[in-house]
This record gives structure tokens, C-alpha cells and sequence, in this order.
């Protein structure tokens, strides 16, 4: 009995191994990545200064960050956009298309599954471990870190170069060109309006020297009085925001953002901005994204640091 | 109170009163913009009543922004370091805190509720931690109560399950929400005290001077407790009502505190740890002590947060906790 049920136990051990090893042989020759990304390719830097390595031709790609949505449907490659995150609405278009989670916690399966050859990620999103994953499946990955409009328009050449629409891009950079200077040729000889940005109120964030809203004022004839503090979005002082004096505040709001952040923080009820009625509402989704609408925030910032410059 | 207790009662708190005071008029003179140093003890010390030269922005941020922020920073170290020092007597346990209990997040639970679904109405945010402090707090009792009682471990180990299971439900909530509120939120859940709501600040006051006061008036039924409930009972203390309380009065001020500025650590350890390791365990002086030494703590580590790199702030959680972590360490040590 003992040595009949040991044998039997044995024969089945075997078989459970070898079923393990035909699995795992089926396994690794349907890994979507080893046959995703074959045949020529060519290097582009990224923003991480990177050098990414891309297939000449690319049909399916992945965007983690609305931004960068809204660059693949402006250059025209919508229809090889294949994964977007929850928080990819605009154009409408985008919102048919699968999700695969959202900016900050993206997901990892779908993404393979939809088998793209390269995966566009802002840093806002930047994930080390998952941009491995990602590489570890011979999926490439793109990182755009914009600080200023300039780094946007690359961003909006660089995409059009890998997907193969560099002429739709370079016109739409050119278009976008042409109304960034007639911005900034209406306010050129204006005096420069003091701006305080407030991104959010409870706790106070605005813009640092490295966010391209700060770069956007500047172009809208303002000076930021935060362009000095380090970093893009700081956490920053009450009292430092009141001190400052600003004489305008803009609050970016009712977009995404929806009724958030529709209020001026309370430190600043006093400010010469609040006491003079200079406190401007501009829809978030055309100031927070680093993408062509980036260039209508421009605009309608001018207009309400300037609305003299803009004759109507 | 015997003639020697009350005396040494009255000498230390009369000590950390004054130390406390007189934080809060040094550390009203820094921040990340210099004021003049003469105009503002001169302003301060007629209350606001005269502007002393400052200019209106000055005035302004002396009085409507940085002593508003002080006192709340008083109020919420007194308000967690007095449950701390509450928990560690009824339990008999110096790891009892109410962090380690998962009241405080039972707050936090309550006050994302309530800033989910009541957004600006800012006067649900405590009224819902308190609610979720306390049903944490019940959750936590329920967990304990093994047949033979609730032993102490037993309550530690509930506590570190409930602490872990909000902490997950945390979680959740911050990635079902919006995008836009998850940085503020991170920054709350660390503790912080730059959205100092002109609403709350009273209510928070008053409710940590009435639980300092109210566990300071049954620290004799804690002394007793801490010889073992059986004992406390024979010598006459009411435990069961003792009990509920320390976790009524803890619930409020934990509630009251996260509400206000989010989870801030190591306060309730650290504060009455160092309380009793100075003055001895007698709860009589131990806890009006560390209600005043927490105020006195966390009023240090927020002037800390705000200057350090400013103009741009860090989370005084961030910061109590760097302070308190080696703080703590070298007091093991040293006993």
C-alpha cells in the first residue's frame, strides 16, 4: 500500500511539473512584448534626457496624462492612440477609447495587454519601477517634463516626429508660434502686472521657477511673484503670498478642477489683487496642461492682465 | 491633593505656562517674513489694540496669520498629547497613543467624509472625526474584550488592527478622489497647519482646555488604575465610567485636533513619555504637564515647518516626527 501510493504520488508530482514547464514555455512565447517593438528603429531624446530607443513606424501608442492626450489628437494620431487614463477627456474623441487607470496610479496589465509600442508618461506620473516594467516588455517609454512654452512646443514636435505626423506637428507648433507673439507683441510695452498663482488654497501651492505657468505669465506681461521659489508647484507661505502684494491673483478653476479652488485663500482677503477686484478665474484644463491649449490660457491671461492691449 | 503633590503641580505647570507663553510671543516674531521685532512685542502686547508702527500688511500677518496658526498649534499638541497621556494611564501602557489605537485615524476617516461630501461646510469636519474617533475607539474596546476582560494587550494589538484597516480605507478614499485634491490631501494626512480655519480655531481651543481639565480631574481614579482595574475597583474607582471617559474625552480631542490640521505624530508618545520621565507618574501632574508641554512641542516643531525653506513650507508633521523619533530614542536609552 505504502509503496503503491508513493509511486502513484510521484507520477503525479511529474505530471504537475511538467505541466508547469509546457505553461511556462506557452507562457514565454505569447509575452506580447518580445514581438512588439521589432525592425528598424531610431533615438530620440526625452525630457529625462534619456535616449529612447523607438520603432520607425509607430500605430499604437499609450498616453498617461491628459496633456499628452490632447498632443497625439492635435498632431493628428488620434486614431493610434489605443490606452488613455480617467482623466483623459478632451478632445471627446479621446474619452472612446480604453482607460488604463489614471495619472498617478496607472495600471500595469491593461497597458500591456494593448500592446503599444511606446507609452507616453509627464513626470507627474513618472513611476521608476513601472517605467522598468514597461521596458521590461520592449515597450519604449517617453517622459515629457516641459518648464516653459518653448519645452512644450518640443514636446508637441517630438510626439509628432514618433508618430510619424512631423509635418501636422511643426504646422500646429508654427500656428501656435504666431499667436504666442501676437500675445506678447499686444503687451509688450504694457507695465508688468504683479501676479500671485494660486493652484490651490487649502493648504496655499503656487507656481516656482520651474513650471511653465510661470514662464506664461511672464509672456502675458505679468511677473509672478513667486518666479524665484525653487521648484514647479511649492507648498508656500501665507504670510510670504500677502507680503508679496499682488496685483492680480489668477485662480485656475472650473475645469477639471471643477468648484475647487474657486475661492481666494483667506490670507490673502487683504490683498491689494482682492481689494481692487483683480482676482481672474481661467479654466484649469487650458493652464495645468503643458499641451497646445496651453497657448489659450496664454491668451486669455493677457486679456485680463491687459484687457487694454486687446481692443474689442 | 496632599499639601507636597499640589505644590509640585502648581510649580511645574506654572513653569510650562510661562515657557508656553513665552513661545508663543518668540515664535510669533519668526516666520518666513521679518517683522520688526520692537513694533510687534509692542502690538502684542496691547492684544492688537495698537498697530505700534507695523504697517497693515504686518499687522496683518502677525495677527490674522501667524498667532492664529500658533494657537492652533497650541491646541492641537496640548489636544494629542493630553490623550496620550490619558490612553497610557487607563491602559497601563506606555506604547497607548492614539495613533497606535487608530483613533486618529478614525478622525481622518470622518473629516475626509466630511470634506467629501460637505466640502466648505467646515463646522462637520469635527463633529465627523469625533464620530469616527469614537467609533474607532468603540471598535477598538470591542476588539479587546476578551472573556477574561480587556487586557491591555489585547487592546494595543485591536488597536493595531484598527489602526491598519483605516489606513486602507484612507487609502481607498484618496484614490477614488480627484487629482486635484490628492497633493493637499497628503499634506494633510502628514499633519499640517497652514489652512488654520479662523472658524475652528476657538472650538479647538476650548475643547483642549475642557479635556485637559476634565482628565486632569480624574487623574486620582487614573493613579488608582494604574495598580490594575481589580485593585482600582476595590479602592472605590468607578472604572467602567472612568473608562468611557478617557475615550470620550480622548475622541474629542483627537477629533477636534485632526480636524483641524490633519494627523500630527509622535505627540502623544513623545510629550507625556517625557512628561513623567521628568516630573514621575503621578497622573496629577503628568497630564496637565503634557497638555502644556505638547502645545509647547508643536508650537516649536510647526515654527520649524514655516521657516526652515521658506517661503515655501514643510508639513509639521514631518517635522514632529524627525524631532520626536531620536528624541524618544535617546530617552529609552537614558531610563
Amino acid at each position: 500500500m505504502i509503496y503503491y501510493g508513493r509511486s502513484v504520488r510521484t507520477h503525479r508530482n511529474q505530471f504537475v511539473w511538467m505541466a508547469v514547464v509546457v505553461c511556462l514555455a506557452l507562457l514565454s512565447a505569447c509575452t506580447p512584448g518580445r514581438t512588439a517593438n521589432n525592425g528598424p528603429t531610431r533615438e530620440i531624446t526625452d525630457d529625462a534626457g534619456r535616449r529612447v530607443s523607438l520603432p520607425t513606424k509607430v500605430d499604437r501608442v499609450v498616453s498617461l496624462a491628459p496633456n499628452l492626450t490632447e498632443i497625439v489628437f492635435a498632431v493628428g494620431a488620434g486614431n493610434r492612440l489605443v490606452g488613455r487614463t480617467s482623466y483623459c477627456d478632451y478632445p471627446p474623441e479621446a474619452k472612446a477609447i480604453a482607460e488604463v487607470g489614471d495619472t498617478i496610479h496607472p495600471n500595469i496589465e491593461p497597458i500591456i495587454a494593448l500592446k503599444p509600442q511606446v507609452v507616453f508618461v509627464s513626470t507627474a506620473s513618472q513611476l521608476e519601477a513601472f517605467t522598468q516594467q514597461l521596458q521590461g516588455q520592449n515597450i519604449a517609454v517617453f517622459v515629457t517634463d516641459p518648464h516653459d512654452l518653448e519645452g512644450v512646443f518640443r514636446s508637441i514636435e517630438q510626439i509628432g516626429e514618433i508618430v510619424g505626423e512631423k509635418d501636422r506637428a511643426n504646422q500646429l507648433v508654427q500656428k501656435l508660434r504666431e499667436r504666442t507673439n501676437a500675445v506678447q507683441q499686444a503687451v509688450k510695452l504694457k507695465p508688468l502686472v504683479k501676479v500671485f498663482y494660486q493652484t490651490s488654497g487649502e493648504p496655499l501651492y503656487t507656481v516656482g521657477r520651474d513650471s511653465f505657468v510661470t514662464d506664461l505669465i511672464r509672456r502675458a506681461g505679468g511677473a509672478s511673484v513667486t518666479a524665484d521659489v525653487p521648484g514647479a508647484w511649492p507648498k508656500y507661505s501665507n504670510e510670504s503670498a500677502l507680503a508679496a502684494r499682488p496685483d492680480a491673483i489668477i485662480l485656475p478653476t472650473g475645469g477639471s478642477m471643477g468648484a475647487a479652488n474657486a475661492n481666494v485663500v483667506e490670507a490673502l482677503r487683504q490683498s491689494p489683487a482682492v481689494l481692487n477686484g483683480r482676482v481672474y478665474k481661467i479654466n484649469d484644463d487650458h493652464l495645468a496642461r503643458p499641451g497646445p491649449r496651453l497657448v489659450d490660457g496664454l491668451e486669455e491671461m493677457a486679456r485680463v492682465l491687459h484687457p487694454d492691449a486687446f481692443g474689442k | 491633593m496632599n499639601r507636597v503633590t499640589l505644590r509640585k503641580t502648581i510649580v511645574a505647570c506654572a513653569v510650562l505656562a510661562a515657557a508656553l507663553l513665552l513661545a508663543i510671543v518668540l515664535m510669533s516674531l519668526l516666520g518666513s517674513e521679518p517683522l520688526p521685532v520692537r513694533a510687534s512685542l509692542c502690538a502684542l502686547a496691547s492684544f492688537g489694540t495698537s498697530t505700534c508702527g507695523l504697517t497693515q500688511d504686518q499687522f496683518a500677518i502677525l495677527f490674522q496669520i501667524r498667532l492664529p496658526r500658533i494657537l492652533l498649534a497650541a491646541a492641537v499638541g496640548g489636544s494629542l498629547a493630553t490623550a496620550g497621556a490619558g490612553y497610557q494611564a487607563l491602559l497601563r501602557n506606555p506604547l497607548a497613543e492614539p495613533y497606535l489605537l487608530g483613533i486618529s485615524n478614525g478622525a481622518a476617516v470622518g473629516t475626509m467624509i466630511a470634506l467629501v461630501f460637505f466640502g466648505t461646510i467646515e463646522w462637520t469636519r469635527p463633529i465627523l472625526a469625533f464620530g469616527g474617533a469614537l467609533v474607532a475607539t468603540l471598535a477598538v474596546y470591542r476588539l479587546a474584550r476578551g472573556r477574561a476582560g480587556a487586557t491591555p494587550e489585547r487592546l494595543i494589538l485591536a488597536g493595531v488592527i484598527v489602526t491598519t484597516f483605516l489606513s486602507s480605507v484612507i487609502v481607498f478614499v484618496t484614490v477614488l478622489m480627484d487629482a486635484t485634491k490628492i497633493r493637499s490631501f497628503t499634506f494633510w494626512l502628514l499633519g499640517d497647519l497652514s489652512g488654520t480655519s479662523k472658524a475652528l480655531l476657538p472650538l479647538t481651543i476650548v475643547i483642549t482646555v475642557a479635556g485637559a481639565l476634565a482628565l486632569t480631574l480624574h487623574a486620582r481614579s487614573l493613579n488608582l488604575l494604574m495598580l490594575g482595574e481589580r485593585d482600582a475597583f476595590d479602592l472605590g474607582v468607578e472604572v467602567g465610567r472612568v473608562r468611557i471617559l478617557v475615550f470620550l474625552v480622548a475622541s474629542l480631542l483627537v477629533g477636534s485636533s485632526v480636524a483641524a490640521s490633519g494627523s500630527v505624530g509622535y505627540v502623544g508618545l513623545v510629550v507625556p513619555h517625557l512628561a513623567r520621565l521628568s516630573l514621575g507618574s503621578d497622573n496629577r501632574i503628568s497630564i496637565p504637564a503634557a497638555a502644556l508641554g505638547g502645545a509647547l512641542f508643536v508650537i516649536v516643531a510647526d515654527t520649524v515647518a514655516r521657516t526652515i525653506i521658506a517661503p515655501r513650507e514643510l508639513p509639521v508633521g514631518a517635522i514632529t516626527a524627525l524631532i520626536g523619533a531620536p528624541l524618544f530614542i535617546y530617552l529609552l536609552k537614558r531610563a
